[in-house]
């Protein structure tokens, strides 16, 4: 057990003693699964390539009130982005919710202050598909009080994005939560978009359940660096014939660590989730995502790939689970990495875990693998060597830059990422 | 899924008669005075008893491992009887004539004649029954060529030099729990030396039984293969049919010297418990070489038998160069569980290792592949190629696939693929029309998908692995 | 422009090109036609400097330098281009952004200055339009998902921005429809400007219809076994290649 686990759990303890939160009954089921869980350690194989020495170090540091905290919103700005923007400061809410145009269909509400339809979305979604074994997301049950609650109509097709920007400053702890139903047939996207470099300490949690033939396009920005500590994750349960495409780019820290968990708990759902992370100086980043499928006949597509260059350390673990009844199930996953950099480190490990027998299921993974035909043609093209191999492997990531269907997102990102790799080569 | 296949692979385990032996056993139980017993059964020198209670005490203070993909009870290590050897064997026969009849005739019933003019031309065999070694054939022809080949019991008291050098410079003696446990409890097991320069004129073989029971087997292998120096060397097993789980925790250590090649196969056919997953053996094993300068370490394993088995032969690529191969087929059938693969550390520049993993899960059984490819901050240039593919017959079982990869070079490229796949109705269908009854097609389509192991196999070895898996799928379809 | 002489190749241990001889002068149009397994990709292969083409024997002389001594990317920038029979695809990479790495690459090599992004624009524009490509062919991947007519009238394309010396067209006819095949070959001819030299290779006839050759060359087991002027093609066409078995055993004798 850590000391700052424990500081934890006696803060939310005497707040949930004395306040008259309406979710205390939950989190107090959370704040018991905590008192039990044992603190992740070496041994522990989720964390076998995460220290959490960082999180540890935090205990009995007074966290800084970032009330005053001015922001420079360029920091977050997306050109040509149509979205409706919802910004969080240090896990306080920035937006006037009622000064937003938010499209018909669509409603948005705290946690804090739910009306009666976000409670019964509430009651479905919250602690209801984050799986409990992510010791975080436990402490985010009990910390996170300024949740955002995002409903969508069953049958709406929402063409803004909904954007919720979660920005940590200095000295800080914070915890972010979201919860979104997407109702049946519904249609909607949303951008998880954090950033932040400061030392700090920040959870985020998002749940999104999907409705029969709900449509989602999901982004998850973790922009981080420096000494900020990012932990959290995206959590997805999949209803008959729903449709999930879902990118997420992770820029590493100090320490950041994402979960991501998709669900397969109706029949003939699909998912599509490619990740990207790009890592430089002494980052680290570790991305565990998780595919159960559940049910048959769903299909699953993920793509990671990443490049490591200077001291960072990539982790990615991405496990697929097929129970006994998912019959005819497609699932892939490929993994692709490059180390740029002989003090870097990259860590992967694909599983499959598979009870079902007429499935279709193959992983990959590669570490530094370049493709000699691709290379042979780049150089009868008169390209020198060096640059062929920048070309291609930076294309490797933008292969997946160009499946981000969101174009205003695809032309913001891409010049980021390239310059970050363009720092890394040069070094 | 259809009868037929299911049918196909239930299986009549033929290795599982009793032999009437008198032994003498020690009473269950483990503690310091049973190790200094063992170390004085096998004559040893003091400090090979040294070695034995340092183990022991390390392994006092570990923790059985939970992390393998298999469920068991916990075991009672104060259960098992840790030496049993026939009576007949006390006086150390000298010749094969002086060998009771009933255990020579117990190896035939095996198919492993141990009088050297029935033998398989080219093979010399040591075979371990419980816990000691009963002989050692074609031992003068080997030892022309300056190859030793005998007991590690008499390795230790007739070359304890060579023994006290590399005994546990591959696997040391707290290296896991059941590593520690073997270290201090092994009691047989083979030691082979192959000088400079030589080929081993012959191919090498172990042929492990365990009879008693309630007893352990803990044999420890150590091959040494001096530079520029070549064997093959085979291991067999098989246990009676008993409806108690039995412990084998063996210790392989694999030592091969610059420009060296050591060619490890292994058929592993211990009782796999009956339908309902009774009775069986737990098959903890360890096995690992350390590769030097151009050395090569070459593992194959067919593994069909073993109510559990956790078994990781790995290489330690060392020297620049060095090459490491890992060529699996397991199989699980009934209540089996596998959890199998292989760890290829690479230190040495252009290193390359190549492993190829063939899981196939019937019945009610449960096969995993966990494996490790580390590329260290030295290995420039070196390769990893890794195949796992699953065979899933019938919708009971289970397919798992754990690769580790860790890289910390980036001239170093590491390529991993899995893929699962099963046995159709329509693949057996076709089959069927052309002719072929389903056992027979089922084994064909087993035998096709494992075809890439079995080609590295020996020859005489290749033939028995085509044969155990036909056994293995063979059934009463009416 | 080019000599070739005595060249011998192999690939894995295997003997392919076994003494070629060729010589091209500036301008002149040279197809190279034989059986499948004659060599005639490896010919490209080996010209282009493809790794796992061992030069056994014998010598390349390229505007007066050593070829076989110079890098892949060298080759290119002294002006070698080969159209490949089947171009890869690289996905990720844009057609644009490839080209524009490539055309800068080269005339850097020769000493001219690297184009701006729109005089780059207006050229690849145009080249497009030549090889009747879709300009939204820039901006994908390269060959990434492009149909066998349109990966080879990329290759065309990007002959046309590279302006090189010497084109290999390895097999550019090969799965083309009629119209498809006029289109390459249009593009080709537009630029035989009497400076520049092809080497054409082919199994048919029928390209040499579109694109008019001044020597024939009969590739069969790693020589150049029959030269002649375009009617060989026509010979060829009639006959197939049959008869060289015939030919090559009466040389033997």
């Amino acid at each position: 057990m850590s000391q700052w686990l424990n500081q934890v759990i006696d803060r939310a303890s005497s707040r949930m003693a004395s306040g008259d939160d309406w979710l205390n009954p939950v989190r107090s089921n959370a704040l018991h699964q905590l008192q039990t869980q044992a603190w992740p350690g070496r041994r522990t194989e989720a964390w076998r390539y995460t220290s959490l020495h960082p999180v540890e170090a935090l205990a009995g540091r007074a966290a800084n009130e970032s009330v005053n905290v001015s922001i420079d919103s360029d920091s977050f700005a997306v050109p040509g982005l149509d979205s409706v923007d919802i910004l969080f400061v240090n896990g306080e809410l920035r937006t006037e919710l009622a000064q937003l145009d938010v499209p018909a269909g669509v409603h948005i509400s705290l946690l804090s202050a739910p009306g009666d339809a976000a409670r019964t979305v509430v009651g479905q979604v919250f602690t209801q598909v984050k799986p409990e074994r992510h010791l975080f997301g436990l402490v985010n049950d009990v910390m996170a009080t300024e949740g955002l609650i995002v409903d969508v109509d069953a049958g709406v097709k929402v063409t803004r994005a909904i954007r919720v920007i979660n920005l940590v400053t200095d000295g800080t702890e914070s915890h972010n939560r979201v919860l979104v139903r997407v109702g049946d047939e519904a249609e909607v996207t949303v951008i998880e978009h954090g950033a932040g470099s400061a030392a700090s300490m920040n959870t985020a949690f998002a749940e999104y359940q999907l409705g029969t033939k709900a449509k989602l396009e999901h982004y998850r920005f973790a922009l981080h660096g420096g000494d900020a500590i990012h932990i959290g994750g995206s959590h997805f349960k999949m209803g008959e014939s729903s449709n999930l495409n879902s990118t997420l780019v992770g820029y590493g820290s100090q320490l950041s660590r994402l979960d991501v968990d998709i669900e397969h708990a109706a029949e003939h759902a699909y998912a599509k989730f490619n990740n990207i992370y790009l890592l430089a100086e002494n980052e680290h980043f570790d991305l565990h995502s998780t595919i159960e499928h559940a049910m048959p006949n769903g299909t699953t597509e993920e793509n990671a790939r990443g490049i490591v260059g200077d001291n960072a350390k990539a982790v990615f673990n991405g496990r697929i689970h097929i129970h006994r009844d998912a019959q005819k199930t497609l699932a892939e996953l490929n993994n692709r990495n490059l180390l740029l950099s002989r003090r870097g480190q990259i860590n992967t490990k694909p599983e499959l875990e598979i009870y079902a027998d007429d499935v279709q299921c193959a992983h990959g993974a590669t570490v530094a693998e370049i493709d000699d035909e691709a290379l042979y043609y780049m150089l009868t093209r008169g390209i020198s060597r060096s640059k062929a191999l920048v070309m291609l492997n930076f294309g490797f990531i933008q292969e997946l830059v160009e499946q981000m269907p969101n174009e205003a997102l695809r032309n913001w990102l891409q010049p980021q990422l390239r310059e970050r790799f363009v720092n890394m080569e040069v070094k | 899924m259809s009868e037929q296949i299911e049918q196909a692979i239930s299986r009549k385990y033929d290795a599982g008669f009793v032999s009437e032996i008198e032994s003498d056993t020690f009473a269950a139980g483990l503690d310091e005075s049973v190790i200094e017993r063992i170390s004085a059964m096998k004559n040893e020198p003091e400090w090979m008893l040294e070695w034995r209670l340092k183990a022991y005490r390390a392994w006092l203070k570990m923790e059985e491992p939970e992390w393998a993909h298999v469920d068991y009870p916990k075991m009672d290590y104060q259960a098992i009887s840790y030496y049993s050897a026939p009576k007949s064997m006390k006086d150390k026969p000298q010749s094969l004539d002086e060998v009771d009849p009933e255990l020579l005739r117990t190896y035939e019933k095996l198919g492993i004649p141990l009088h050297e003019q029935e033998m398989l031309a080219g093979v010399a065999v040591d075979a371990v029954f419980d816990s000691v070694s009963v002989v050692t054939t074609f031992r003068a022809k080997l030892e022309e060529a300056g190859v030793i080949f005998c007991p590690i019991s008499e390795a230790i008291q007739k070359y304890p030099d060579l023994v006290k050098k590399y005994i546990g410079s591959v696997v040391p003696r707290g290296d896991n729990y059941f590593a520690a446990l073997n270290s201090a409890v092994f009691t047989d097991g083979s030691f082979v030396y192959i000088p400079k320069g030589t080929r081993c004129p012959m191919e090498l073989s172990t042929y492990f039984r365990i009879n008693e029971l309630n007893t352990g087997q803990f044999e420890r292998t150590l091959i040494v293969a001096e530079e520029g120096s070549y064997v093959s060397y085979l291991e067999g097993c098989t246990a009676p049919q008993r409806d108690e789980n039995q412990l084998h925790a063996a210790v392989v250590e694999l030592v091969a010297m610059d420009n060296a090649e050591i060619k490890y196969s292994t058929v592993q056919n211990w009782y796999p418990g009956d339908e309902n997953g009774k009775g069986g053996i737990y098959n903890f094993v360890t096995k690992r070489g350390i590769a030097e300068t151009n050395a090569k370490i070459s593992w194959t394993q067919v593994e069909t038998g073993s109510a559990i088995t956790w078994k990781y032969p790995s290489c330690i690529l060392k020297g620049d160069n060095s090459v490491g191969e890992f060529y699996s087929v397991a199989l699980t059938r009934g209540r089996q569980q596998a959890d199998t693969g292989t760890k290829m550390i690479h230190m040495g520049k252009n290193t390359r290792s190549t492993i190829i993993s063939k899981g196939i899960s019937a019945g009610n059984s449960s096969n995993a592949y966990r494996g490790l490819v580390r590329m260290g901050p030295n290995a420039d240039g070196a390769r990893n190629f890794t195949e796992c593919d699953s065979l899933l017959i019938g919708d009971t079982c289970a397919a798992h696939t754990f690769p580790y990869i860790e890289s910390r070079n980036p001239s170093a490229i590491v390529e991993h693929e899995a893929t699962t796949s099963k046995v159709s109705d329509d693949q057996l269908f076709l089959c069927r029309q052309r002719g072929l009854n389903p056992e027979k097609a089922v084994s064909m389509i087993v035998n096709g998908f494992c075809k890439e192991v079995f080609k590295e196999l020996p020859m005489e070895f290749a033939v028995e692995a085509g044969k155990l898996l036909e056994i293995s799928l063979e059934g009463s379809v009416g | 422009m080019i000599h070739i002489k005595d060249l011998r190749a192999s690939i894995e241990g295997k003997e392919i090109l076994k003494g070629l001889n060729l010589d091209i002068k500036p301008g002149e149009v040279h197809a190279i036609m034989g059986p499948n397994g004659a060599g005639k990709s490896t010919l490209g292969y080996v010209l282009s400097g493809r790794d796992g083409y061992e030069v056994e024997g014998g010598s390349v002389e390229f505007k007066g330098q050593d070829l076989l001594d110079m890098e892949v990317e060298d080759r290119a920038q002294a002006g070698l281009f080969l159209a490949f029979q089947y171009p890869v695809e690289i996905p990720g990479v844009s057609n644009m952004e490839f080209m524009k790495e490539s055309v800068n690459a080269i005339r850097l090599a020769r000493g001219e200055e690297a184009l701006s992004a729109t005089d780059f624009l207006k050229k690849a524009k145009a080249a497009c339009q030549q090889v009747d490509l879709p300009l939204a062919f820039l901006k994908r991947g390269v060959n990434e998902g492009f149909s066998g007519g349109e990966k080879k009238r990329n290759e065309i394309m990007q002959m046309i921005l590279l302006e090189p010396s010497l084109c290999i067209l390895d097999e550019s006819d090969s799965g083309l429809d009629v119209d498809a095949l006029q289109v390459v070959a249009n593009g080709v001819n537009s630029q035989r400007d009497g400076k520049r030299s092809f080497i054409v290779v082919t199994h048919y006839q029928r390209l040499l219809d579109y694109i008019e050759p001044d020597y024939v060359h009969i590739l069969a087991d790693g020589k150049i076994v029959k030269s002649g002027d375009a009617s060989l093609a026509k010979e060829v066409e009639k006959t197939g290649y049959a008869w060289l078995g015939a030919k090559a055993e009466e040389a033997d004798a």
